[in-house]
């Protein structure tokens, strides 16, 4: 039941924020209790994930490796709060997810999570600059406020002269790129990926890894999916994945070349 | 919020040009066709006031009840009583006679023609003007001395004397049993639209004639009604419920026995007649619109199964519920508006050319035309709900998932 003034609040326009998205700043941004989830495809059940228990603390930058199949994307979409675990609980900086309604959940991703997905998802026919927006515009962010930050966005991925381009005129590093800063839009402390880099050639997965290592300086907490080692050794700690289950979770030391931190000119 | 979402429907109309059209054209023929009918009503209810006014709605007839069954000597009028009657509705009567008419056939050397014979008094033209062009109208010593003199239009003359200016002709005619000479004094040129003269049977070949009422006294020497038009600012109702009682009490008689019959009430009854009929036909005009509305549905079913991706990645960006809900609820009410729109100027546009062709002023009244606007955004919304609610339930991973 909601409080009686936070109703009232609500209904003069002065909404307060509500309880599940303050930021906790627990040590502990994501949560996994023994989640378990299972694809129910009508005729046979798939267990995509089998009792996950999993701790990553706000700040980490993570890569999470695995074969095809290993139920990597099935993770990243439950902590992208894309889909539900079947089982277990999934606590993001310090909310249960299960307890939120869909639209709550809406809210969560809004303002919580930038989700980078392999195949870009941009909106087609809308310009870079119009799908950066989209995030302020579901915040309800003034017109004024999302042109100049999704402008500050663009070209904070190099991307500024290509603002009124649409996706299909971009090349695919280009299309991630803008995917990044749309992801960015609403200053979300978790950025999660699903091999961003996936669909990309050599150049441009580094240049991409290189924003997601930057990002991560500045404070974000980062989790890749990839299942090529020279992406997994930008991260600082590699989980590895099979049929469903962590086979080994470690620290890694990130390798990052002093000729790629000075090169601040991205071209693609 | 509002401009972004008018601004992502336009686009998506946009992207799919012809399939909008032809989704608007439900719409388009519906409104269309709403408007054109409700319009062609209201133009023929304007046509028959306009023809009451001609005739002369201030007036009316009262005569003894047909229901009345010992009908007495003194029902009838005299024409002294509808002198008296003059002198004490003098304020309110701006003309009276006995509403007596007439067929016979009129003879002018070997032409006989069938003739109307309206009986009027001399200050008939006061309330019922008519262009003199050749001769004068009947005058009081006409009326008085109830001299076989007549007055008819141009086109009569035309039929019984083979030209315009009859004035001093005679033709012969056998009314109420007596065969007699009558003296053409004057022609008058009638002015009637098309659809007037249509309606009021003109022309074919049947004369008309004006002629002293003094002449078609029945039964004996008296008449069986009055027919009075009252002045311009007189209130009707009040008046001949007035003129009602007065003969009932002169001809001790009771009001209720005396039948009046008003312009304004039988104008009033044909008026409803016609508002009922061309609401009939609007409303099932408006089952094409029903079937627009379905139309619109259907096509925003299929945009929404195109876009479950696209719907997908909204939600995914934080798009809620009502977001989608709103932005395909914004696409189908920008479709259904704008064929709404475009059917008005074409119904109005099709009403308009008919009438300025037919020369008829024509009537499209704005209440109706917010009626059918409004109407077709309902239809759109209403219609654009279950496309709307199925995009914005959708689970976003399935929606992501969507090939
Ligand atoms: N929607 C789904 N329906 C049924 N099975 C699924 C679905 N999504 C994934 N799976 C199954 O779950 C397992 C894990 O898949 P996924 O998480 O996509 O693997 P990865 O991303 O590591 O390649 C696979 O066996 C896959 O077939
Ligand atoms: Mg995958």
């Amino acid at each position: 039941m909601i409080p009686y003034t936070d109703r009232l609040a609500g209904l003069l326009g002065r909404r307060k924020t509500p309880p599940y998205l303050t930021e906790n700043l627990s040590e502990d941004l994501i949560v996994l209790d023994r989640l378990v989830k299972i694809y129910d495809t009508g005729t046979i059940k798939v267990l995509g994930l089998k009792k996950i228990s999993l701790t990553i603390r706000r700040g980490e930058f993570v890569a999470i490796m695995g074969k095809s199949g290993s139920g990597k994307s099935t993770l990243m979409n439950i902590l992208g709060c894309l889909d539900q675990p079947t089982l277990g609980h999934y606590y993001l900086d310090g909310v249960d997810t299960a307890s939120l309604s869909p639209d709550e959940l809406s809210e969560i991703r809004n303002h919580k999570i930038g989700f980078v997905f392999q195949s870009f998802n941009l909106i087609s026919r809308t310009s870079a600059l119009k799908n950066v927006e989209l995030p302020m515009t579901y915040a309800r962010k003034s017109k004024r406020e999302r042109r100049e930050r999704a402008m500050e966005l663009l070209k904070r991925v190099g991307l500024e002269a290509r603002a009124d381009h649409m996706p299909n005129e971009l090349s695919g590093g280009q299309r991630q790129r803008v995917a990044i800063a749309r992801a960015l839009a609403n200053d979300p402390p978790l950025i999660l990926a699903d091999e961003p880099t996936g669909n990309l050639d050599t150049a441009a997965s580094e240049e991409i890894m290189e924003l997601f290592s930057r990002l991560h300086q500045d404070g974000a907490t980062v989790v890749v999916v990839t299942h090529e080692e020279n992406i997994a050794a930008f991260t600082e700690r590699i989980i590895r994945f099979q049929d469903g289950e962590v086979v080994s979770d470690r620290k890694n030391r990130p390798a990052l070349p002093e000729s790629r931190r000075g090169k601040e000119e991205i071209s693609c | 919020m509002l401009i972004e979402n008018m601004s992502m429907a336009f686009a998506a109309i946009r992207v799919n040009k012809m399939r909008s059209f032809l989704t608007m054209l439900g719409i388009i023929i519906g409104i269309g066709s709403v408007i054109s009918i409700v319009s062609i009503g209201d133009t023929m209810r304007n046509l028959f006031s306009d023809i009451y006014k001609d005739v002369g709605i201030t007036q009316g007839y009262l005569y003894i009840g047909y229901w009345v069954e010992d009908v007495r000597e003194s029902d009838y009028f005299t024409l002294d009583e509808m002198e008296r009657i003059r002198d004490v509705f003098a304020d309110e009567i701006a003309y009276i006679d006995s509403n007596a008419y007439t067929s016979a056939d009129a003879s002018y050397r070997r032409t006989t023609v069938s003739f109307d014979f309206s009986g009027i008094d001399a200050n008939y033209i006061d309330v019922q003007p008519v262009d003199m062009v050749y001769g004068r109208y009947l005058n009081e010593g006409d009326i008085l001395g109830r001299r076989r003199n007549v007055v008819m239009d141009t086109d009569s003359a035309r039929l019984l004397f083979g030209e315009e200016n009859a004035v001093g002709k005679t033709f012969r005619a056998t009314i109420y049993g007596s065969t007699d000479e009558y003296t053409v004094v004057g022609v008058y040129r009638k002015n009637m639209n098309a659809f007037q003269a249509l309606l009021m049977g003109s022309g074919g070949d049947t004369g008309s004639a004006f002629i002293p009422y003094t002449l078609l006294t029945w039964p004996n020497d008296t008449f069986y009604a009055i027919r009075v038009f009252a002045g311009d600012d007189v209130d009707l109702t009040s008046f001949f419920a007035r003129l009602q009682a007065y003969v009932a009490r002169t001809k001790n008689r009771q009001p209720q026995d005396w039948y009046l019959q008003t312009a304004m009430d039988e104008m009033t009854m044909v008026d409803s007649v016609m508002g009922g009929l061309s609401a009939a036909v609007g409303g099932i005009a408006a089952i094409s619109l029903l079937v627009g509305g379905i139309g619109i549905m259907n096509i925003m079913l299929v945009s929404v199964t195109e876009r479950t991706r696209e719907i997908g990645i909204r939600k995914s960006l934080g798009a809620k519920t009502r977001d989608i809900m709103i932005q395909f609820l914004t696409e189908s009410a920008i479709l259904s508006a704008c064929g709404g729109a475009i059917g008005i100027l074409l119904g109005a546009g099709v009403v308009w050319i008919g009438g300025s062709l037919a020369g008829i002023p024509v009537v499209v009244k704005p209440s109706v035309v917010v009626l059918a606007v409004s109407f077709s955004a309902v239809v759109g919304i209403f219609f654009g709900i279950y496309p709307a609610s199925r995009a914005a339930r959708s689970n976003p991973i399935d929606a992501l998932r969507y090939e």
